[in-house]
């Protein structure tokens, strides 16, 4: 293949090549490249992480390590970034209350970013009410909601009655995600999509802001 | 129904050692293993609170579990991962055992960061919670390495602890010596559960403990995630931390051997994280040398495999044969028997789904499917798939376990 830096910049991205990844990175923001460019080929090597993820290839261990490497080339595009790059959405997203698992919300998080979602990330622990509040300052299209504790799905069927009484739920779509989380969640929690795999929720956030448009 | 107690402790005595040697008992050993004390405190009527507070009440609960769902092997431990605190006093064996559970009155005195408390950080009635952290830099690999232990009581405790938090305060001497009284207390509940449980018909295990290195620098130094990125850009560090951490993790199993302790408990957690390029070169060989060195001590090993192992299933293969029990939560239990058939003794085989939402008659199906699958040859034990019995199963679903073993499960 011929190969342009670009090309081996998925490459090396895909491979969990950190330090070329990040020299990559800077050689071609360096050299003028444009930063959606670099976007881009981030995003596609995510992709293709995602699916050796889903064949079983690639484990959490590699999961989790690109999801690392992923914040880092954010740092260091994200200065360079002109207005131009318009988000496709925004997730604001959390662990909900009671729950401090984040593994897989990181993961989440990153992997939504890379298909261009501005993310802000709530942490764990999130009580309904910094939900609201968060709904309110940032205006997102999403909400998203991890858990991972059977207790995390009343916590999250909470959340959205506290969005509802703050008269919020019809401006926004509730997507919940975590190893615990279902159909039969999905529809007790009163939330409009549900994934247990990061890459899975990618695809419903960009059905769900499609539906939206 | 009605044998005397000590003919109950030689049967289940002879069944468990049978299985352990590799050959076929009398009927196939079910275990029930607990720290939660969920589901047996909702079934003796006390409180969660109590369960992990109370010692008495905690007795009182477990030996009412242990006549009325009469089973082989009952594993209790009420209280949470505390192995760092038997490292922190690894060279002292008479302290190092009596602090490897956290519990409740523990956490009390301690105020650690590691774990939540019903009554305390959470809701009354809910089990207690191993919340964990990053409690160690990046930088800080070098000290771990030279000495973990200095390191661990210089600098992570007064982290984590907060009544430890300024060393050599009057604060932080009482707390230890509050501990010290705490584990004395922790220490005679332990003998007087086994004497109780000895008179309800159940052998005591002689069980001691021991982790594997990079899990110990997951739960408690760098969280599990920053262990899992440290493996690629600290490598040679993260390697010779395992190394060093090796000897106090050995020093902590080997403290209750004189007292004849031959079964060591290691509970397995980055396990299913890893690809088996990273758990071949930086967790399989530290723990393979932990189960070796302790097997060669006259000390087997009764290793949890948490969650799905099924990509490392083989490199079991490489410990000495009857090296010890191979308990199993998500990994494919008849792939399991069958790869391990002859060499090791495999536990596991109940799915926390099925025991939760089955019913009596889908449970006895299941585990005669099952036993009929993996029960030849021996040197099986039937447990549930996590190592706790879920809080909200059905007493009917318990019984259903316990008969069904009773009717499938006889050789
Ligand atoms: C790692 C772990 C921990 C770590 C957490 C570290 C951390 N910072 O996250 C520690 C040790 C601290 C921990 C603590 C506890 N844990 Co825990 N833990 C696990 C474990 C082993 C793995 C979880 C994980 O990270 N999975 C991997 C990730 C990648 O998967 P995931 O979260 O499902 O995420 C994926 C998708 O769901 C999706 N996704 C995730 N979030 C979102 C959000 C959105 C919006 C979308 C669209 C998608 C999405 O994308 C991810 C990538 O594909 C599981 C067992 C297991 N094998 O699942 C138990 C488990 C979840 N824990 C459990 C328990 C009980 C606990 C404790 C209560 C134990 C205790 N008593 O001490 C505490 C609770 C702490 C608390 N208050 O939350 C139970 C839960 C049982 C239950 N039904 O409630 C489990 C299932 C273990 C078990 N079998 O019993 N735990």
């Amino acid at each position: 293949m011929g190969s342009s830096p670009l090309d081996e910049l998925v490459d090396a991205f895909v491979n969990l090549e950190e330090d070329k990844v990040l020299n990559l990175v800077e050689r071609l923001l360096k050299e003028g490249g444009d930063p959606v460019d670099v976007l881009e080929a981030c995003r596609s090597a995510t992709k293709i992480i995602g699916e050796r993820f889903e064949r079983g290839e690639y484990f959490l261990s590699e999961l989790v390590y690109a999801g690392e490497i992923f914040n880092r080339v954010m740092e260091a595009v994200l200065p360079k970034v002109t207005k131009e790059i318009k988000p496709i959405g925004t997730i604001v997203l959390g662990t909900v209350q009671g729950d401090i698992h984040d593994i897989g919300k990181n993961i989440f998080k990153a992997f939504s970013q890379a298909a261009g979602f501005e993310v802000i990330d709530l942490g764990v622990d999130v009580p309904p009410e910094r939900f609201v509040e968060a709904v309110i300052e940032y205006k997102p299209n999403i909400v998203g909601m991890s858990g991972l504790l059977t207790l995390a799905i009343e916590s999250m069927k909470k959340t959205v009655e506290v969005l509802k009484s703050a008269g919020l739920r019809d401006k926004i779509k509730i997507i919940i995600g975590g190893g615990r989380v279902d159909e039969n969640a999905k529809q007790y929690v009163e939330a409009d999509e549900w994934a247990d795999q990061a890459t899975i929720g990618v695809r419903k956030c960009r059905e769900l802001i499609s539906v939206m448009a | 129904m009605s044998k005397m107690p000590e003919e109950l402790i030689r049967e289940k005595s002879e069944r468990l050692s049978r299985v352990m040697e590799l050959k076929e008992p009398d009927r196939v050993p079910l275990s029930f293993a607990s720290c939660f004390g969920e589901f047996m405190a909702r079934y003796s009527g006390i409180t969660v609170d109590d369960f992990l507070f109370n010692y008495d009440k905690t007795r009182e609960s477990a030996v009412k579990f242990a006549s009325d769902f009469l089973h082989d092997m009952l594993v209790l431990a009420p209280g949470a991962e505390g192995f760092i605190f038997s490292v922190a006093f690894s060279n002292h064996p008479d302290i190092a055992p009596l602090v490897r559970f956290l519990t409740g009155p523990m956490h009390d005195i301690l105020n650690d960061k590691y774990t939540r408390w019903p009554g305390r950080e959470l809701l009354h009635n809910i089990p207690f919670q191993f919340i964990g952290g990053e409690f160690m830099s990046l930088s800080e690999y070098d000290d771990l390495i030279e000495d973990p232990v200095e390191f661990i009581i210089k600098t992570v405790l007064p982290r984590t602890c907060g009544t430890l938090e300024a060393p050599g305060s009057q604060q932080a001497m009482a707390a230890l010596v509050r501990l010290g009284m705490e584990s004395l207390k922790f220490g005679s509940f332990l003998g007087a559960l086994g004497a109780d449980l000895a008179r309800v018909g159940y052998p005591s295990l002689p069980i001691t403990f021991a982790y594997c290195p990079l899990d110990f620098i997951g739960d408690f130094l760098r969280k599990p995630t920053g262990a899992l990125i440290d493996v690629r850009r600290v490598p040679d560090k993260v390697k010779s931390a395992c190394e060093a951490l090796i000897k106090p993790i050995l020093n902590v199993a080997l403290a209750l051997k004189p007292a004849g302790a031959n079964l060591a408990f290691i509970p397995l957690h980055l396990n299913e994280y890893l690809a088996p390029k990273l758990y071949n070169e930086f967790y399989w060989p530290y723990l393979k040398r932990v189960i070796v060195e302790l097997y060669n001590n006259g000390i087997k090993s009764f290793v949890f495999f948490e969650g799905y192992h099924d990509a490392h299933l083989e490199t079991i293969l490489e410990l000495p044969r009857g090296w010890g029990i191979a308990y199993f939560e998500k990994t494919d239990i008849r792939k399991a028997k069958k790869v391990l058939e002859g060499h090791s003794c495999v536990m596991g085989g109940l799915p926390i789904p099925l025991m939760v939402s089955g019913t009596p008659e889908k449970i006895e199906e299941y585990v005669r499917n099952l036993l009929k699958d993996v029960m030849s040859g021996g040197g099986f034990i039937l447990a549930p798939g996590v190592a706790e019995i879920p809080g909200e199963t059905p007493i009917e679903n318990m019984r259903a376990i316990i008969k069904a073993v009773e009717k499938h499960g006889r050789y």
